[in-house]
C-alpha cells in the first residue's frame, strides 16, 4: 500500500511563503493498493495528482474517488484533474446519500454556469456515482473500504481503507463527540453550549464509537486537527477538532502513526512544528505523531502496479 | 491619489508552492484605496481571504467597515473567497457588492448557493454577520466618495455575463478587464474605447498566443498588450495567470515582450501583477 498526501489544508486553499513545508493545497490523498489507484476528496491537490497520474508510463484507466463531503475545500480541485480530459478514463466517484439533492447534482451544479463553463456529459472520462452512508462495507479490488459518519455541519464520512498490506484511516473533517451533534440543520452558537439531550448523547457517543471502530488498528490515521484549544473554544459550532483530541482517538485505538490534517489555513510552518512536538512529548509510548505535509508518501508492503 | 494593492492574481485554481511564491498562487482579488479612505475590491477570488485578515486589523475588526466589492462574473477563481475572512462575519460591517445577474438566477442567488449547506457550513447569505447588499451591475456610474465607477458588459453568453470595470478619481484612472475574449470586433472596439487613456490596465493574459492553448474563454498576453497600445493606456498589469505559469516563466515572457515594446520605440510600461504589491496610480 502507497499512501501519497497532495493536499493538507483545510477550509480553503493558502498561498503564503510560511505554509511551503506543510503545504497551502486542499485536501486530497492518493492510494495505490490491491492494483487501484484510489483518491481521498477533491481539493485542490486533486490538479497536481492529476498531473502527476497522467505523467505515469501507463496512467490509471480506472480511479476511485472517495468524497467525505462536499464542502468547497474537498471539491475545488475536480474541475483541474487532467484524467477528466482522457477517453479511456473511467472514474468511479462515492459520496454521501441525501435526501435533499444527489450526488452527481450536486458536483454538476458546482461546476456548470454560472460558477463554471463545465458539462459533465462532455467530459472525455465516463463518471459514475455511487451514493453511499455510514457504516457500509464495500470493495474496491482487494482493498476493503469502510465508511463511517463523521461529527461535521451537514454531515460527512470518514473512510477506512484496509488491505493485508496495511490499513489508513482518513478523516479529514469532524469535531469531537462531547458537546456539539451535527446533523443537517445550521448549529446557532451563542457563546456556550446547549445541554445535550440523553437522545443526542446517544447518538455522540455512536458516533464516536464508529470512529475509533474504523481507526482501530490503523496504520496511519489522518485525522482533523484545524483548530488549537483556544479556537475550539470560540468556534465549536464549524466542525473541527484540535490536535489533543486528534491524539485521544488515536490512542483509544490504537493507531500506529496519527497524521494531523486539515491545518487551519492560518497555522504556519513553525506553529505546526510546535504543535508535533507538543503532542508527541504527550502520546502514549509507541505512537508516532507527525502533520501531513504536501509530497508526504507512505508505504507498507510492496506495491506492484 | 488612488493605490492599488493586488491580493490574488491568479486565474482558475489557487496555485499555492515555491514556484509560484513570488507573484502569487490566490486567486482575483484586487483592492482599490480612494484618497479619502474609500475601499473598493475587485472581484473576490482567494486573495480576499488574505485581504479580509487585513482588514480585520482596522476598522473591520471593530465592525465599523464598509466595503464596495465589484465583481466581474461568477466564475470559482472571483468568488469563491468571500464567505472565509472574520470581516464578512463581523456584525456592523458592510458590504455592497455589484456584479452581473445571470438568466440562470441573480447575483444574490448565486452568492447565496455557493453559501448552500451541501458547499457551505455557513448554511446561506443570512447568516453572513455583516449586512450586506447586492447590486445588479448596469452601465450607470456609481458614486463611492470621491471615485467614480463605470462598468461595461464584455461578453455575450447571457449564462454567465463577464463585466469590464473603469474607476476614476480625478483625472486618474485604472481600467480592470479580465476572462474577456475578443470573438468580434464590436466587443474589441468596446474594451478599446473602455479603456482609453487609463493610467492603469490590468487584464487577463494566462497564456501567450504560441501556446495554443485552447481556452475560448481568454484573450492571449499579446490580445492585452495590442488593446493597451491601441487605448493609449499607460500601464499594463498582465493578470490572471495561468496555474502552471512558474515565477521563473513570468519573468521570463515579461523581458521578451517589454524587449519588443522597447525595440518598436512604444512608451507603455508592461508588468506582470504581483500578490502583495501596492501601485499608485
Amino acid at each position: 500500500m502507497i499512501v501519497r498526501i497532495w493536499g493538507t489544508r483545510g477550509s480553503y486553499p493558502v498561498a503564503r511563503a510560511d505554509v511551503l513545508r506543510y503545504g497551502g493545497n486542499t485536501t486530497c490523498v492518493e492510494v495505490r493498493a490491491g492494483g487501484r489507484c484510489i483518491v481521498l476528496d477533491a481539493g485542490t491537490g486533486m490538479r497536481l495528482l492529476g498531473t502527476a497520474l497522467e505523467s505515469e508510463p501507463q496512467p490509471p484507466q480506472a480511479i476511485d474517488l472517495l468524497i467525505t463531503h462536499t464542502h468547497w475545500d474537498h471539491i475545488i480541485g475536480f474541475p483541474f484533474f487532467a484524467p477528466l480530459t482522457r477517453r479511456n478514463c473511467e472514474i468511479q466517484v462515492y459520496g454521501l446519500r441525501r435526501t435533499q439533492s444527489s450526488l452527481r447534482t450536486t458536483i454538476a451544479n458546482a461546476l456548470s454556469d454560472p460558477l463554471l463553463p463545465m458539462d459533465l456529459e462532455d467530459l472525455s472520462a465516463r463518471l459514475h456515482f455511487h451514493e453511499i452512508h455510514e457504516g457500509l462495507g464495500f470493495e474496491l479490488g482487494t482493498v476493503r473500504v469502510t465508511a463511517a459518519r463523521a461529527n461535521h455541519p451537514y454531515r460527512a464520512l470518514a473512510y477506512r481503507l484496509e488491505t493485508d498490506e496495511g490499513i489508513l484511516t482518513f478523516i479529514p473533517d469532524t469535531g469531537p463527540f462531547h458537546t456539539v451533534l451535527f446533523g443537517d440543520e445550521r448549529i446557532v452558537w451563542n457563546g456556550s453550549p446547549q445541554p445535550n439531550s440523553a437522545a443526542e448523547l446517544q447518538t455522540l457517543a455512536s458516533m464516536r464509537a464508529g470512529i475509533v471502530e474504523i481507526a482501530r488498528n490503523a496504520d496511519w490515521m489522518l485525522f482533523d486537527a484545524q483548530f488549537t484549544d483556544d479556537q475550539y473554544a470560540r468556534f465549536p459550532h464549524w466542525g473541527h477538532s484540535t490536535a489533543n483530541q486528534a491524539r485521544e482517538i488515536a490512542e483509544e485505538a490504537g493507531v500506529g502513526e496519527l497524521l494531523l490534517f486539515h491545518h487551519d489555513p492560518h497555522r504556519s510552518d513553525d506553529e505546526l512544528d510546535r504543535i508535533v512536538a507538543e503532542q508527541q512529548a504527550l502520546a502514549r509510548p509507541g505512537l508516532v505523531v507527525r502533520a501531513a505535509h504536501e509530497g508526504l508518501e507512505l508505504r507498507r508492503g510492496s506495491y506492484i502496479p | 491619489m488612488m493605490r492599488i494593492a493586488f491580493w490574488g492574481v491568479r486565474g482558475y485554481v489557487p496555485t499555492p508552492g515555491a514556484e509560484y511564491l513570488r507573484y502569487g498562487g490566490n486567486t482575483c482579488c484586487v483592492a482599490l484605496h480612494g484618497s479619502n479612505g474609500e475601499l473598493v475590491a475587485l472581484d473576490s477570488g482567494t486573495g480576499f481571504c488574505q485581504f479580509g485578515d487585513r482588514l480585520m486589523r482596522a476598522a473591520f475588526g471593530q465592525g465599523r467597515g464598509e466595503l464596495t466589492l465589484l465583481i466581474s462574473h461568477t466564475y470559482w477563481d472571483h468568488i469563491l473567497g468571500l464567505p472565509f475572512p472574520g470581516v464578512v462575519h463581523v456584525p456592523g460591517n458592510h458590504l455592497h457588492i455589484y456584479g452581473p445577474d445571470s438568466t440562470r438566477g441573480s447575483l444574490e442567488m448565486v452568492y447565496d448557493g455557493i453559501l448552500s449547506p451541501v458547499y457551505s457550513p455557513v448554511y446561506g447569505l443570512a447568516n453572513i454577520g455583516a449586512t450586506h447588499n447586492f447590486v445588479p451591475i448596469t452601465t450607470e456610474p456609481i458614486q463611492v466618495g470621491s471615485l467614480t465607477i463605470r462598468a461595461m458588459p464584455l461578453s455575450q453568453r447571457l449564462n454567465s455575463p463577464i463585466w469590464a470595470y473603469r474607476i476614476e478619481e480625478g483625472d486618474q484612472s485604472l481600467v480592470y478587464i479580465t476572462d474577456v475574449r475578443y470573438s468580434n470586433d464590436i466587443i474589441w472596439r468596446q474594451a478599446v474605447g473602455f479603456a482609453k487613456h487609463a493610467d492603469l490596465l490590468i487584464h487577463s493574459a494566462p497564456y501567450t498566443r504560441e501556446e495554443h492553448v485552447e481556452d475560448y474563454g481568454h484573450s492571449r498576453v499579446e490580445d492585452a498588450i495590442e488593446l493597451a497600445l491601441e487605448a493609449k493606456v499607460q500601464r499594463l498589469y498582465l493578470f490572471h495567470h495561468a496555474p502552471t505559469r512558474t515565477d521563473a516563466q513570468l519573468d521570463a515572457i515579461l523581458a521578451h515582450y517589454r524587449a519588443e515594446l522597447a525595440a518598436a520605440g512604444h512608451p507603455l510600461i508592461l508588468d506582470a501583477a504581483r500578490e502583495g504589491e501596492e501601485v499608485d496610480v
